[in-house]
């Protein structure tokens, strides 16, 4: 095939069809499939869709800025909706994450108890959706597919969670779909203000909106894709979310389905809106400020594992809106490596801390010691354990430090204050991350018996049941990422680069960056 | 000009490679996958790469001291105006400071093979060591600061896992967990700084940098001038962070705790890691024109270290942590030669501190080893049975001590020689830490290898030749370190100090010895029933209270605000979340009873509502559009 033969290729709607398709076949395959081999053609459908992902880089031009790869068909005219789809330097990365994750949790799920059917065909609508998302280039098929991953999602976590999964559900779907409404009403007033019927992204534009009615728009995307991220004080849906949740749901939602928060409000907040950001830049950093100390404290007093990785994505998607706010090339280029950095590392913590509550349990830190016992504990779970909140406390040579380095870097001169509390959530981060090793994985493997006896000799020893090798596969492939992206950041920096480079240089934004010097 | 340079030099980026290879290769045995032989051939592994990574620091050596000074650098990430390299400044002193890396880890690792003889985990100690190694002689040759501080944190993670070694254990729990912090804090510090100056200066490499802080200081410069209070948090972030790593007050407290790690491990923490974390602020020295308060604190923080660190180390009664305490007094010491601009004095110190620590730490883990006790209370009598041990103990105090002409003599002669006329407080400093060490050298001495024997010493053995090959060796380094100085620095060489200055530094030696030596051991330790005497041995046995007050501080601060933020999290963001979902589902229940069943009221709200929406929205679009 010629290389325009290649260009040609319909890529991204290969990638949606992959796994709508795949969802389909799963609903109406004949009989009664056993569980095994749901999970089987899932694994198949979503390799077939990392491989699309990966192929996409032999098609993607990493020096081009804008949109590549365009499919443009008429869908519904007459309100403004086309099928267009196109890919640059910030989807591409969050498009491989969403393939890569999304096969983790099919891969580590291990409850075939319920209606194994819906489950995995649920995930892989999921897939399609956010997909489907990344891709779009019109605001209405955005929008249709932001909510089209809301209704799977909420049924995970509604017939596949904890014992509190009705509340933690209800709660998602609300907050959610409040999210939802703000940026349908947004996308609307910005059609409706500026007398456009098409809601493609490349003609639509606030430049002649007053600033007033801008900065009420960008807020109301703001708060909508807020929501999402989560930032404080929208943020009380996702740790019950991801405390009632089984694993690899919550693999799904840290890993995948927050980055459409971030995503959302870098591609229509800041690229929609620059004046009215360039406006409210400055409050941006206060809330990225606020909302990743708070996480961090809140995390500090946790004591059930999940809970405490749930706090800190609060923590850690903070970084991406601070970095957004000082839009300079290097914070934005932070901001993908963010997005990617906190996927893996959230995915990687979320399957250990899976795997202890598998074998132990309980998720409870005051319960938990000794775990890293290397003949009775779980020792490989321990040492991965260590990598990822290393990596999550921004330790050299793992994904999180050059994350966090290129934003701060890139936001110092911008907003000190700001940055320099996001650097103390970041030494907060490490408080709490290192009180979950210490407590749960190092000192002796034992229960205290039921008489409750202080004393510690009067622990009986116990023996936990060892972790398969072939299960830890998972937790290893996104570790041996953290660390190669770590090591060699340019094999994200490559593909980004010109992408965020050209969205700092957006008209209106320019003028945001000041010349002075830190005070 | 790289294609000119000779092999090794431009193979010089496999420096660090061998150390982090020794983690790749100790894996196997580490994991538990292979299990038939025992972990010794990931040992051997290890001393083979250390080696290696010693004779290659070796050629290099040759050659630059043949060329001269060279600088290689590649490039590691490039994005819009940052531009990060790693970078390697192969100068003599940083070779030097290599090969005594190099060296003190193949000697330690040697020795922790008989040390660590009957340990389960022994590949796992080889593959934190090699870690270690590697993040180390990559950080002495590092020519910028984000490769410096890349490899600082990565020997943060390393003290960390090293200290908790044997994690099951109570007390290492919370000794790692304590090293691992304040070093972050530091870090975290340090990173501000580093942040800074990338963004102000844009580049990071250390010669630019200096070019930079000149410029930002000169103020003939009209623009990007600095402004001073910048320029002294700048500073003090840059001091924070080799001010965690070289335990200095008020970060000291988690040397002190290491000590429940291995102790081949403590035999590398208090030579070499202290040693690098001072090597990184050498090479800041420059920068901190910008911030006199960082010079005042850097002074005011040495002489604390090392006058407190002396006095408190006096107070202790385990062996290792009398000397722990000993290392932060030194490093305060060096602290003080910095913020003097006396680079020369620094590295000398530097260099036979670390040697004779080394040294001392061997002989110390040789006691520890033979009696499985660390107790000076219950040692004694070891003189005659352990006589290289004894030997080494003898040499590496002579040799911390400024009264026999070994190392730490000749540092403290220039030290007090360049200072003491403009400074003379701190040479007083100097001279007075250099008593309060001899002291406690001699009591020590005498607790362990005089007296008679106790129960756990009567039948004590020298050990072994794989701790005994390695500390001989040592002996023999430390015995040498003069010459070795002399070699380095001959300029204006290292005798270069008036008579009453080496007088001064031998008689408060000689002082210290004669005070130890006459003072009642069990003074040392046994409580005083008189108050003041009873407060002042309990103040510095306990480290001036201070990790209680660091309790009381700063983590009771962070728990409590965590704490808070937690509470405001679950009874008020929350709580008004369930406050508006009762709410809604409350009114429902009581618009539920409105119900009238009349269609005219029903269709006069809908019209009523609808009006009021497009009138809004007519209103809203003819303002909104400009």
């Amino acid at each position: 095939m010629t290389s325009s033969a290649l260009m040609a290729f319909p890529w991204l709607s290969l990638l949606l069809a992959i796994p709508f398709l795949g969802t389909f076949a799963l609903l109406l395959w004949p009989g009664e499939p056993s569980p095994g081999r749901l999970r089987g053609i899932t694994i198949a459908v979503l390799s077939a869709q990392l491989v699309a992902s990966l192929a996409l880089l032999l098609v993607f031009d990493p020096g081009h800025a804008g949109m590549q790869l365009e499919e443009v068909h008429s869908w519904v005219p007459s309100i403004g909706l086309n099928y267009q789809l196109g890919v640059d330097g910030l989807s591409l990365p969050l498009v491989l994450i969403n393939a890569a994750l999304t096969l983790v949790a099919a891969i580590c799920t291990r409850d075939f108890s319920k209606r194994p059917r819906i489950y995995f065909s649920m995930l892989l609508l999921i897939s399609g959706a956010v997909n489907g998302a990344f891709l779009a280039e019109n605001l209405l098929l955005f929008f249709l597919f932001y909510e089209l991953e809301l209704i799977p999602l909420w049924l995970l976590i509604s017939i596949w969670g904890g014992s509190q999964r009705a509340y933690a559900a209800t709660k998602f779907l609300i907050f959610t779909a409040v999210s939802g409404m703000l940026i349908l009403g947004a996308f609307l007033g910005l059609a409706l203000f500026t007398g456009t019927v098409d809601f493609s992204l490349t003609p639509i534009t606030s430049e002649r909106l007053a600033m007033g009615s801008q900065i009420v728009l960008l807020s109301a995307l703001l708060v909508g894709f807020g929501i999402k991220l989560p930032l404080v004080p929208f943020h009380t849906w996702l740790p019950d979310a991801h405390t009632q949740a089984s694993t690899p749901v919550s693999v799904l939602l840290a890993g995948v389905l927050l980055k459409l928060g971030t995503y959302g409000i870098l591609r229509f907040g800041m690229g929609l809106f620059p004046e009215a950001w360039a406006q409210l830049a400055p409050g941006l950093a206060i809330w990225a400020a606020i909302s990743v100390v708070y996480g961090s404290l809140a995390a500090i007093a946790q004591r059930d594992m999940k809970r405490m990785v749930a706090y800190s994505s609060v923590g850690h998607m903070g970084y991406v809106l601070l970095a957004g706010a000082a839009a300079t090339p290097v914070a934005l280029l932070g901001a993908e490596f963010q997005m990617v950095s906190h996927g893996l590392i959230s995915a990687l913590l979320f399957l250990l801390v899976g795997t202890v509550y598998r074998k132990t349990g309980t998720r409870d830190l005051d319960a938990l010691r000794g775990l890293l016992n290397p003949e009775r504990g779980l020792p490989f779970t321990g040492t991965l354990m260590i990598v990822g909140v290393m990596a999550s406390a921004g330790m050299p040579g793992m994904v999180g430090f050059i994350s966090e380095f290129l934003v701060f870097r890139g936001s110092l001169l911008a907003y000190p204050i700001a940055t320099l509390l996001c650097m103390v959530g970041s030494a907060l981060t490490a408080v709490y991350f290192l009180l979950l090793v210490n407590r749960a994985f190092f000192g002796r493997l034992a229960i205290t018996p039921a008489s409750d006896n202080p004393v510690e000799d009067s622990r009986l020893d116990i023996q936990l049941a060892p972790v398969a090798p072939r299960e830890t596969l998972p937790a290893l492939a996104l570790a041996l990422g953290v660390l190669a992206l770590g090591l060699v950041p340019a094999l994200l920096g490559h593909w980004s680069e010109a992408t965020t480079t050209a969205m700092a240089q957006l008209p209106g934004l320019v003028a945001l960056i000041p010349a002075g010097g830190v005070g | 000009m790289t294609a000119a340079l000779p092999l090794p030099i431009q193979l010089v980026w496999l420096i660090p490679v061998y150390g982090f290879s020794g983690v790749l290769l100790s894996l196997p045995w580490a994991t538990g996958w292979v299990k038939r032989n025992g972990p010794r051939p990931a040992v051997y592994l290890n001393l083979l790469v250390t080696l290696l990574a010693f004779g290659h620091g070796s050629l290099i050596t040759l050659e630059i001291w043949k060329r001269g000074a060279q600088h290689l650098s590649f490039n590691w990430f490039s994005a819009a105006d940052l531009h990060l390299s790693i970078g390697f400044d192969l100068s003599l002193t940083n070779l030097a400071a290599l090969e005594l890396v190099t060296l003190l880890s193949l000697l330690a690792q040697f020795f922790a093979l008989g040390y660590l003889d009957k340990e389960w985990s022994l590949a796992r100690f080889y593959a934190l060591v090699g870690f270690f190694e590697g993040a180390l002689s990559g950080l002495v040759l590092s020519s910028n600061l984000f490769m410096s501080y890349f490899l600082l944190e990565m020997l943060t993670l390393s003290t960390y896992l090293l200290v908790g070694f044997w994690y099951a254990q109570p007390l290492v729990v919370t000794a790692a967990r304590d090293a691992f912090l304040t070093k972050r804090v530091g870090d975290v510090l340090l990173l501000m700084g580093v942040v800074a100056l990338s963004a102000l200066a844009g580049s990071m490499e250390f010669t630019d940098l200096y070019r930079w802080a000149a410029q930002a200081q000169d103020p003939s410069q009209g623009t990007g001038q600095l402004a001073p209070l910048a320029g002294s948090l700048i500073g003090l972030g840059l001091i924070a962070g080799p001010m965690g790593k070289c335990a200095q007050f008020p970060m000291h407290l988690w040397l002190d705790e290491a000590m429940e790690g291995p102790n081949p491990a403590s035999i590398l923490r208090n030579s070499v890691v202290v040693t690098s974390g001072a090597l990184v602020l050498l090479k800041l020295m420059p920068l901190l024109r910008l911030s006199p308060m960082a010079t005042t604190v850097l002074l005011v923080v040495g002489t604390i270290s090392a006058i407190a660190g002396a006095l408190v180390a006096l107070a202790q009664v385990d062996l290792k942590r009398a000397f722990s305490y000993s290392t932060t007094s030194y490093l305060g010491l060096v602290f003080i030669a910095i913020a003097l601009q006396q680079p020369a004095v620094a590295l000398l110190l530097l260099l036979s501190h670390g040697l004779a620590k080394a040294l001392l730490f061997m002989s110390v883990g040789s006691v520890i080893a033979t009696t499985s006790c660390q107790d000076l209370t219950e040692l004694g009598g070891l003189g005659n049975r352990m006589p290289a041990t004894t030997s080494a103990f003898l040499v590496a105090a002579a040799g911390l001590v400024g009264l026999l002409p070994l190392g730490c003599y000749w540092c403290f002669g220039l030290g007090v020689q360049a200072i003491w006329q403009a400074h003379p407080l701190f040479a007083g400093v100097i001279v007075f830490t250099n008593l309060l060490t001899a002291l406690n050298l001699t009591r020590v001495f005498r607790s362990v290898f005089l007296g008679a024997a106790t129960p756990k010493t009567k039948r004590a053995p020298e050990v072994n030749w794989l701790m005994a090959l390695p500390m001989v060796s040592l002996t023999v380094l430390v015995l040498l370190t003069p010459f070795l100085m002399a070699r380095i620095n001959p300029v204006p060489g290292i005798g270069a100090f008036s008579l009453p200055v080496a007088i001064a530094v031998a008689g408060s030696g000689l002082v210290g010895v004669g005070i130890g030596s006459l003072i009642r051991l069990d003074q040392f330790w046994s409580r005083s029933i008189q108050q003041p005497l009873r407060g002042i041995q309990d103040l510095l046995a306990l480290d001036f209270y201070t990790d209680k007050i660091y309790r009381a501080t700063i983590v009771a601060f962070v728990a409590g605000l965590a704490r808070f933020t937690n509470a405001i999290d679950r009874q008020v963001v929350n709580g008004v979340v369930d406050g508006i979902g009762r709410l809604s589902l409350q009114s429902a229940e009581n618009l539920k009873l409105s119900v009238s069943g009349q269609l005219q009221s029903y269709v006069l709200t809908v019209v009523i509502a609808i009006v009021v929406l497009l009138s809004s929205l007519t209103w809203i679009v003819g303002e909104a559009v400009r």
